[in-house]
């Protein structure tokens, strides 16, 4: 819960992921870029996860309206039970009792709990808070396998470690798993027949029940079959072990594939519990009495043989404390409090384990997502069921799965793989469909290669592996994909996640690995590999569809199979006293398997071993090869081992070893081979692709000169018709010049003529002019000589002369202001004018202007 | 010439293996640092005067007692080991001491042994004195060197040390082609 309280603004800006974890400064530019898809899923799984309860809270409440009434009573009665056996009150419910019983104890609680707080803590503990109703569903399934486990545990008289060291009596004591056993059986028998909607409803035959059995038949035929197989199996196993069967869940399919594209952040905290079956693993006040032992004991201040926290878990714890997610917002002085009274809670209630690092880091996160005393329970599932003896002093189960995991990647997957192609996505979903009797796919190239490079490196898989899973990927993984691991780890139950999750990240980084040349870089690769691998649906649907094969049964067959080696390895260590007699413990081991397969591979190993000379210079070959020099050396140190017994072990070590040296060499040969061949394969794919990419590459030259070609001839084109055009234009403005040309020459003509009639005619008038004068001379001569004669009488036409005169003086200066340009004959010959030709001169004159 | 040493660090939780590491790789010195979980690895190169190159593959393995169950998975084949306790805790020079018991058993017979006290800068709170370290180390022919991954005191020097005081012959057979 204390992710609510903090800012996404202060996370951004401390470049801290979405859930407060710092990021390394080489991942903040990926992280970044995955957000968006991040949020884009995250949005789109809140949708289907709200249509999905939706749809299982109405098919749950089909039949409630009289059953309700029904559960009150019961609650009260189990409420009853409750004062003298705790546990019994988590144990009578079921869909809607959900509600009833948690709504009465709820009311009760907190009273308590502040009393015991105020008794025993000074500091505030989040008080146990219920998942919303919706979930109760979920909750009730996921109860189912926590009583069944319960009983299963009972049966095989698995020694209880849960019993309080001080105040057991107050629990019942020792009669309490005896008590819990008969509550469990009647409770889960009279719930099965009215409590599980879905087949009550088909059952009675209601008309919404048969809508819901509608959906089954629909939902089941689109589910794969080895699906549904381990769904039988699990039924089955519940028979064998005369559990109640477990009712039908018509909707558990769909949500194995919701849980498989992530839970939503928002409901995450409560679903986890929900997976877990938090209430029905809660006993009341149990967490705060853990608590009040603790605050008793410190003030007895670390007294080694107190019930309290033994010295060494608490001082460990206080070591770890800070050491947990280091500068996370959420982990302030009451975060680390809520975290150290959570840690020191479990190593009350399970002694034998106390406190294992890597806990402090899964306490953390799920404090991070829930109240505390939620987180307890959540976490005392985590730790007790799934990963049972997993941390404990010894460490056997995790010792154990190492075994089993070497197995499974060396003999499950056959060689056959390694020819197979690479595009396998699409044909292994059709594999395990339609060839489930084929358990085991040879389609994991990539894996195979990587295993097989790892071996010839002298990389050991457990290195990393056990890493991974002691951390549940905390820590070696983005947050993002811890989280959708967790989603998927936590609802199976079991630790087949782990396994599966392992192998998609070998899976997926194999085709790098394998380009590695020595140990320390291949090491090196895979954890920066691991560390962004930021894409968390690809490596959940890889891990979940890609590795149907490793199942909870298989794993537990192999499980059997290599625990008494472990066993025995633990338990000389513990006869012998401090330091172990066989230290080679878990790695002996592994090689003890290893070379099974060996002896019949030994034939081609002399072989090939002594024709690949260079393997001898190999590092990890000739170190080998020292330590058995110096292994039979050390034969004359023998008081140093002084059973024979030892010897044994020493000389079986050394000998697998050698068998070791000589099963890398085979590998080695083999992998060259294959190297080989794709080496080949690559290098013609190569120059293929080298040489295909030549010819796209001139093609697209050409195209892409063809296309200048054209754009260059529509250019020319367009060019030409505009010059043509342009030609017409100018043919046309030429015509019309010529045109207008030839007017003004045939106007010029026209004004020459003109010209040359004037002219004409002017040399005519002249001449008349001429004629005129001399004619006026003439008659002027004659006159004067008349006038000579008879002066007075002829007064009156002196007066008409004169008017004559006039005219005749006009008509001379005109002629004589013409003389010039006409190039007439000089104004001294003058010429008598005539009044008539005087006026056709001046009419002349108006013409000529 | 390029020489490649496997190393393992082992030790009481806390005594600031992780811490070691992190100084001679990155240079870097974090108070806060992580708690390792099972093992974690990293690897650095270093030029010796005599012109050889030495390629260290660490292995950082978790501190707590009950992770010893999976030690030898990572010391079996380191051709060093080196051993750290803190000098302000006498109960993690316990521990070391088991550990070298261990080596001497289980380790491979010639893994060179380097006892190392964390810490050197919290002088005022030292509880193992110096002499103890040298004596002991002495005694189990180990190589011995005080170190501050806070100041990163002696941190360079104890890596070239180690790789100066490999025997020669363990060096060549560790050589790279």
């Amino acid at each position: 819960m204390l992710l609510s309280l903090l800012s996404k603004r202060s996370l951004e800006a401390d470049s801290r992921d979405a859930y407060g974890f710092a990021l390394r400064p080489q991942h903040v530019q990926t992280y970044r870029e995955y957000s968006h898809i991040y949020k884009e899923e995250e949005e789109e799984r809140s949708n289907k996860w709200k249509n999905f309860l939706e749809h299982v809270e109405k098919s749950s409440e089909l039949c409630s309206p009289e059953k309700a009434h029904k559960e009150e009573l019961q609650a009260e009665a189990t409420e009853q039970k409750a004062e003298t056996v705790p546990e019994s009150g988590e144990e009578g419910n079921d869909t809607i009792s959900g509600k009833s019983v948690s709504g009465c104890s709820s009311e009760r609680d907190p009273e308590k709990e502040l009393q015991h707080s105020k008794e025993t803590e000074k500091s505030k503990v989040q008080t146990w808070t219920l998942i919303r109703s919706s979930l109760s569903s979920i909750e009730n399934m996921m109860s189912f396998r926590v009583r069944k486990g319960k009983i299963m545990k009972d049966k095989q008289i698995i020694v209880d470690k849960d019993h309080l060291p001080s105040e057991a009596a107050s629990l019942g004591g020792a009669s309490e798993d005896d008590v819990e056993e008969d509550v469990c059986f009647s409770d889960a028998l009279n719930d099965s027949p009215d409590a599980f909607t879905a087949e009550n409803s088909v059952s009675d035959g209601f008309s919404d029940g048969v809508k819901v059995a509608g959906k089954v038949e629909a939902m089941g035929g689109g589910v794969p079959n080895s699906v549904q197989g381990i769904g039988t199996e699990e039924a089955e196993e519940a028979v064998a072990n005369g559990a109640p069967t477990e009712p039908f869940f018509p909707w558990k399919l769909e949500l194995e594939s919701l849980v498989h594209g992530g839970v939503p952040t928002d409901l995450r905290g409560e679903v986890w519990q929900a997976f877990v079956g938090v209430k029905a693993r809660r006993v009341e006040r149990y967490y705060y009495e853990l608590l009040a032992q603790e605050t008793n004991t410190t003030e007895s201040v670390d007294k080694d043989n107190s019930s309290g926290v033994p010295r060494k878990w608490r001082r460990q714890i206080e070591k770890d404390i800070p050491r947990t997610f280091p500068g996370h917002p959420a982990l302030n002085e009451d975060g680390r409090n809520s975290l150290r009274r959570l840690l020191l809670a479990y190593a009350r209630h399970n002694p034998s384990l106390g406190y294992c690092q890597a806990m402090n880091f899964f306490a953390g996160l799920l404090l991070l997502l829930m109240p505390e005393e939620n987180a307890f329970w959540t976490f005392v599932g985590i730790i007790d069921d799934y990963f049972d003896g997993y941390y404990t002093e010894e460490m056997i189960e995790s010792q154990v799965d190492q075994l089993v995991f070497e197995e499974l990647v060396r003999e499950n997957f056959p060689k056959l793989g390694l020819h197979t192609s690479h595009n396998h996505q699409s044909s292994y979903i059709w594999f395990f469909t339609f060839h489930e009797t084929v358990w085991y796919s040879s389609y994991y190239p990539s894996m195979l290669m990587a295993v097989n490079h790892l071996d010839y490196l002298g990389v050991q898989v457990a290195w990393f592996t056990g890493p991974w899973f002691l951390s549940i990927f905390v820590n070696m993984i983005p947050w993002e994909s811890v989280i959708r691991v967790w989603d998927v780890l936590l609802f199976e139950g079991n630790r087949v996640m782990l396994f599966r999750t392992a192998l998609a990240l070998l899976e997926l980084y194999g085709p790098a690995l394998v380009t590695t040349k020595d140990a320390g870089d291949a090491i090196t690769l895979l954890q920066s590999l691991a560390g962004s691998t930021f894409d968390s649906s690809q490596l959940v649907l890889t891990a979940c569809m890609g590795f149907l094969a490793i199942t909870e049964t298989r794993l537990q067959e192999l499980r059997d199979k290599h625990r008494p080696a472990v066993l025995a390895v633990v338990e000389e260590r513990s006869k012998t006293g401090q330091v172990w007699k066989d230290s080679k413990g878990l790695a002996s081991k592994l090689y003890s398997f290893k070379h099974d397969p060996i002896v019949t591979e030994e034939k081609n190993t002399t072989e090939e071993g002594t024709t690949d000379g260079y393997v001898s210079h190999s590092k990890s070959g000739s170190r080998n090869l020292d330590e058995l020099l110096s292994g039979t050396s050390v034969d004359s140190e023998v008081d140093s081992l002084p059973e024979l017994q030892d010897q044994v072990i020493w000389l079986k070590v050394e000998l697998c070893r050698v068998l070791e040296e000589k099963r890398s060499a085979v590998l080695r040969a083999e992998e060259l081979e294959t190297a080989l061949m794709e080496i080949v394969k690559l290098d013609n794919r190569r120059e293929l692709s080298a040489r295909v990419e030549q010819l796209e590459k001139e093609v697209a030259e050409l195209q892409q000169a063809l296309a200048d070609k054209t754009e260059q001839e529509a250019a020319m084109l367009k060019v030409l018709m505009w010059m043509e055009q342009e030609q017409k234009v100018t043919e046309d403005a030429r015509i019309n010049a010529e045109q207008e040309v030839a007017a003004q020459k045939n106007a010029v003509h026209v004004l020459q003529e003109k010209y040359d009639k004037a002219m004409s005619s002017l040399t005519e008038m002249e001449k008349r002019v001429k004629v005129a004068e001399s004619m006026l001379e003439a008659t002027l001569q004659y006159e004067s000589g008349q006038a000579k004669a008879l002066k007075s009488p002829r007064a009156a036409t002196t007066q008409g002369n004169t008017k004559k005169l006039g005219i005749l003086s006009f008509g001379l200066g005109w002629r004589d202001r013409n003389k010039g340009a006409s190039d007439l004959k000089s104004p001294s010959e003058q010429r008598e004018p005539s009044s008539p030709k005087d006026k056709t001169g001046e009419e002349e004159k108006g013409n000529a202007k | 010439v390029l020489v490649t040493l496997q190393l393992v660090l082992l030790g009481d939780s806390g005594v600031g293996k992780s811490c070691i590491v992190l100084r001679f790789v990155r240079g870097q010195f974090d108070p806060t640092s992580k708690v390792t979980v099972g093992a974690s690895f990293l690897s650095q190169t270093i030029a010796l005067q005599d012109s050889t190159t030495v390629k260290f593959e660490i292995w950082d393995t978790a501190g707590q007692e009950r992770y010893a169950a999976l030690a030898p998975l990572y010391y079996r084949g380191a051709a060093v080991a080196v051993i750290v306790y803190d000098i302000t805790s006498p109960e993690s020079f316990n521990k070391a001491q088991y550990w070298v018991k261990e080596l001497q058993k289980h380790g491979s017979p010639d893994i060179v042994l380097a006892l190392v006290g964390n810490k050197a800068d919290l002088h005022e709170k030292r509880e193992v004195p110096v002499q103890d370290g040298i004596e002991y180390a002495e005694k189990n022919g180990m190589f011995f060197i005080e170190t501050s991954a806070k100041t990163a005191d002696n941190i360079n020097q104890l890596f070239e040390e180690i790789a100066k005081r490999l025997p020669r012959p363990a060096v060549s057979s560790t050589q790279n082609p």
